[in-house]
């Protein structure tokens, strides 16, 4: 994946761990810029970020030093870095947990926000604005990448905390100085400790282009090679360690080759190879703010200067961008053929508003079963439609508290566990009623529905339910769910015979 | 001895124990909607037997034991591979159920599992059950060595402990200390875990001083940690501050450790609280009840000495003490077995520890 579980470091602390950075004109407004980062890949709702870290995006100017097999993009040494911290948990007005955060600017100035407030925060000026909460993960990745097999997006429905910042260009960039950008994303431990205890650690993780580490320097197909994933994110963005360059290098180099051969083709030339190597050990995201940055403008940057051109677009990544079909085509058979993965976009599109980045997935899941019989609507509506539930097979006993709306009944299944459910509404003139669960389900936002419909000679039963799994796997709510739908309704068919 | 200024600045530099406690929870329930999504994607079920084992360990969520046993069902059923023998043989060592962990890890082996991942698991179950202590210790040093992290120096540690050398014990413990590099706090509050029972628990004269203030700072580090919030508990209320152990007890109350409970209705009746304490002791019961019926080796040695006391049933006690000698004849379960015979007024003499077994302290409680 894009830079998600990239070394045993980070995956200790998922909230250090950078997933995703961006770089992109804002679709709101033209004039202005976006960085994002995405941390802690696969997040729960609830998940907050680290109060020890700082999570920095840093830009820097960059020159084209050569061109061809000699491509080189050079880094200038100053830079301009947005540096967020966090707090601990509070609690805000209402009693409700919060967590605040800061926003280090350059400059000096500082700003100062709430975690997953989407309005995010702005400066006085109106020059910067940045947000930090939880958000869809904008990547999407469709392949089993060592058999070039197509899936859907592996990320489906995940969700990861973003870091959006966006500045007005000419003020922060001065475009007229240069307009071609390196930008990397790095997570560094905020307070390092003193004397004998623990160690001194210069960084957590950092990334530059999608898939330095996962698909370019720890390329499974590469048996027997040690895992470079953590010293390499133990670098100096911009600054790798000389000593160390030949042995990224080699290793570039090597999953190269075997990137290209994937397909059983070779497209790409040894000299080729080397240089597509040499530009990746320069880990950084290019962007031009004088040039259209797209969804397809990925990369673009680097393929045109390595082919000898100049290049057409602002290259960078959009939140929509399609950066690993991008980077597989490339490596793979040198833009040969596009290769298309088994999803064409992330679980949802980003949002042409700040703060650009997807709703987190939070839909209500649901759980749905009907089944056709030959008997009259109003003849199965009489033997289910009361709320006692007594007609289930899965159901022990039932007791009911009250009588009408609200009624309770507190179902012991089989299986031993006790399931208790209101009544919320009935109309046997419709033959519908509806519920919700009060205890004994891991679910939230639970209704259930059971209603028989008129088809043909005989009627449809059909028995929904919405819900969001609470502290259960959504697999193994549903799972329960479903079976209580499908017994129930599968004991009917023995009952009133299937419609043919 | 200890140096404990060490650890008074070790919390600054970690993830606030709360925030660390509300991911853990959110990386478990995504790591499980990943399973629900691609079963055998490599890693994924590793990443749930990791995530859910942290919550039973640090947080008392023994439900988790029964979510990892599903996921060994439903795991073995979407992968064939070596790969669910080794995740099985994984889940059953974490409920204790060492025969059947051996036995899924010979299937490992034979379909070809890598021979590190094999010796590994069944390193910790030599560890665990106390055989050829002297083979583990070399092994153990070997890795530690190698790799230097805190995850290797944590088990040297123990089995260090378990073979008495305290003093190298507690050295090896600091180690880890000096070489953790990481932000998360759950190492440091499980070192910080572990000090406290080798000091108050494992060496021939315990300080209960030093072991509480090992402790309180596995607590500091990770407020939720309830085993660390019952040990503690335990030393005030031998010393008599039951004001401060029940403080220390009641966040662990909403626990699924039963042991929680049981430590509470002591402070009770030591407070002379006769009827709440009943109500805490029955919860215990309950609680053990529920969790024998579906993992009676995990808990056999617990509920051993809570029947004995004051679950106040001695044959049962006899039967679990029983029962866990059996599945790990260590000295201390031998030890146990003897304790509650007598109590139970039987003629059971427990033997010597089997031959393959060595002396070993109990450390089912450092778990």
């Amino acid at each position: 994946m894009s830079d998600h579980v990239d070394g045993p470091r980070s995956i200790g602390e998922p909230a250090g761990d950078v997933t995703d950075l961006f770089a992109f004109t804002s679709p709101q407004n033209p004039a202005h810029t976006v960085l994002a980062m995405c941390v802690f890949p696969s997040a729960g709702e609830s998940a907050m970020f680290s109060n020890v870290i700082d999570h920095s995006i840093v830009v820097r100017r960059v020159t084209v030093a050569g061109v061809g097999n000699a491509a080189k993009f050079q880094p200038a040494d100053d830079e301009i870095r947005f540096s967020f911290r966090f707090e601990t948990l509070t609690r805000d007005a209402a009693g409700n947990e919060i967590q605040r955060g800061v926003c280090a600017l350059p400059g000096g100035r500082e700003l100062s926000f709430t975690v997953n407030d989407a309005n995010g925060a702005s400066t006085p000026e109106r020059d910067i604005r940045v947000y930090a909460g939880l958000r869809s993960d904008p990547f999407y990745l469709a392949w089993i990448a060592s058999e070039l097999k197509k899936v859907p997006n592996l990320l489906q429905h995940d969700n990861v905390l973003c870091l959006v910042v966006e500045f007005d260009t000419l003020c922060l960039l001065d475009p007229a100085e240069g307009s071609l950008f390196g930008v990397i994303a790095e997570t560094v431990p905020a307070r390092q400790p003193k004397g004998n205890v623990g160690h001194p650690v210069a960084r957590i993780d950092w990334v530059g282009r999608p898939e330095q580490t996962n698909v370019r320097l720890n390329n499974p197909a590469l048996l027997a090679k040690d895992d470079l994933r953590d010293l390499w994110n133990q670098q100096t963005p911009f600054a790798i360690a000389k000593e160390l360059q030949p042995l990224f290098l080699q290793r570039l180099k090597d999953s190269l080759v075997d990137w290209d051969m994937r397909d059983g083709e070779s497209d790409w030339t040894p000299e080729a190879l080397a240089a597509s190597a040499n530009l990746f050990l320069d880990d950084f995201l290019l962007f031009d703010v004088a040039r259209p940055i797209t969804d397809d403008s990925h990369l673009e940057i680097e393929k045109s200067t390595l082919g000898g051109r100049p290049y057409q677009t602002g290259g960078g990544r959009t939140v929509n961008a399609n950066v690993i079909d991008i980077l597989l085509t490339w490596l793979v058979n040198h833009d040969r053929e596009f290769l298309q993965g088994g999803a064409t976009g992330a679980t949802k599109p980003g949002m042409d508003v700040f703060p650009y980045f997807a709703t987190p997935n939070t839909e209500l899941q649901i759980a749905a079963e009907s089944v056709e019989l030959s008997a009259s609507p109003d003849t199965v509506w009489s033997s289910i439609g009361s709320f006692n539930l007594d007609w289930h097979p899965l159901v022990a006993s039932v007791t009911l508290t009250g009588t009408g709306v609200g009624q309770l009944r507190t179902i012991r299944t089989r299986d031993g566990k006790e399931i208790v459910e209101r009544l919320e509404a009935i109309d046997d003139a419709k033959r519908f009623y509806r519920y919700t669960k009060v205890a004994g389900f891991p679910a939230t936002h639970y209704t259930g529905t059971l209603e028989v419909r008129a088809s043909g000679a005989g009627c449809v039963a059909d028995w929904r339910v919405q819900f969001l799994a609470d502290n259960q796997p959504d697999i193994l709510v549903r799972g329960r769910i479903t079976t209580l739908l499908k017994t129930g309704l599968g004991s009917l068919k023995l009952r009133f015979a299937a419609a043919a | 001895m200890s140096t404990i200024v060490e650890v008074d600045r070790a919390g600054s530099f970690v993830t606030d124990g709360k925030i660390a406690a509300i991911n853990l929870e959110s990386a478990r329930r995504r790591a499980w909607a990943r399973f629900a999504q691609e079963p055998r994607r490599v890693g994924v079920a590793e990443d749930i037997v990791a995530t859910e084992r942290l919550g039973a360990q640090f947080f008392g969520d023994l439900d988790a034991l029964d979510r990892l046993d599903t996921l060994a069902s439903q795991f073995s059923q979407a992968d064939r591979s070596s790969r669910a023998d080794l995740v099985a043989a994984d889940v059953a060592s974490t409920v204790h159920r060492f025969a059947d962990a051996r036995d899924c890890l010979a299937h490992a082996a034979r379909k070809g599992a890598p021979r590190e991942a094999v010796e590994r698991q069944l390193l910790t179950l030599d560890q665990a059950c106390g055989v050829g202590l002297d083979s583990v210790l070399a092994a153990r040093r070997r890795i530690a060595l190698a790799s230097g992290r805190i995850e290797d120096l944590v088990p040297l540690g123990a089995v260090l402990a378990d073979l008495g050398c305290f003093a190298e014990a507690d050295a090896t413990y600091r180690r880890a200390f000096r070489t953790y590099d990481g932000i998360s706090p759950f190492p440091l509050a499980w070192v910080c875990f572990q000090l406290g029972v080798l000091w108050g628990e494992a060496v021939p004269e315990p300080n209960a001083n030093l072991a509480a203030l090992w402790y309180r700072r596995a607590i500091d580090c990770l407020p939720g940690y309830v085993k660390a919030r019952v040990h503690l508990a335990e030393v005030y209320a031998s010393r008599g501050r039951t004001d401060d152990a029940e403080t220390l007890l009641l966040p662990a109350l909403s626990s699924h450790d039963p042991e929680a409970r049981w430590r509470f209705a002591d402070v009770l009746i030591a407070q002379k609280r006769v009827v709440d304490a009943e109500t805490q002791r029955d919860a215990a019961r309950r609680g053990f009840d529920e969790l024998l019926e579906r993992h009676l080796l995990a808990f056999a040695d617990h509920a051993a000495d809570f029947y004995a006391g004051i679950g106040n049933d001695c044959r049962r006690a006899l039967a679990l003490a029983r029962a866990n000698a059996e599945n790990r004849p260590t000295r201390r379960a031998l030890e146990q077995l003897a304790a509650v015979a007598g109590k139970a007024g039987g003629t059971e003499v427990p033997c010597e520890p089997r031959p393959d077994v060595d002396v070993q302290r109990d450390r089912t409680r450092s778990l």
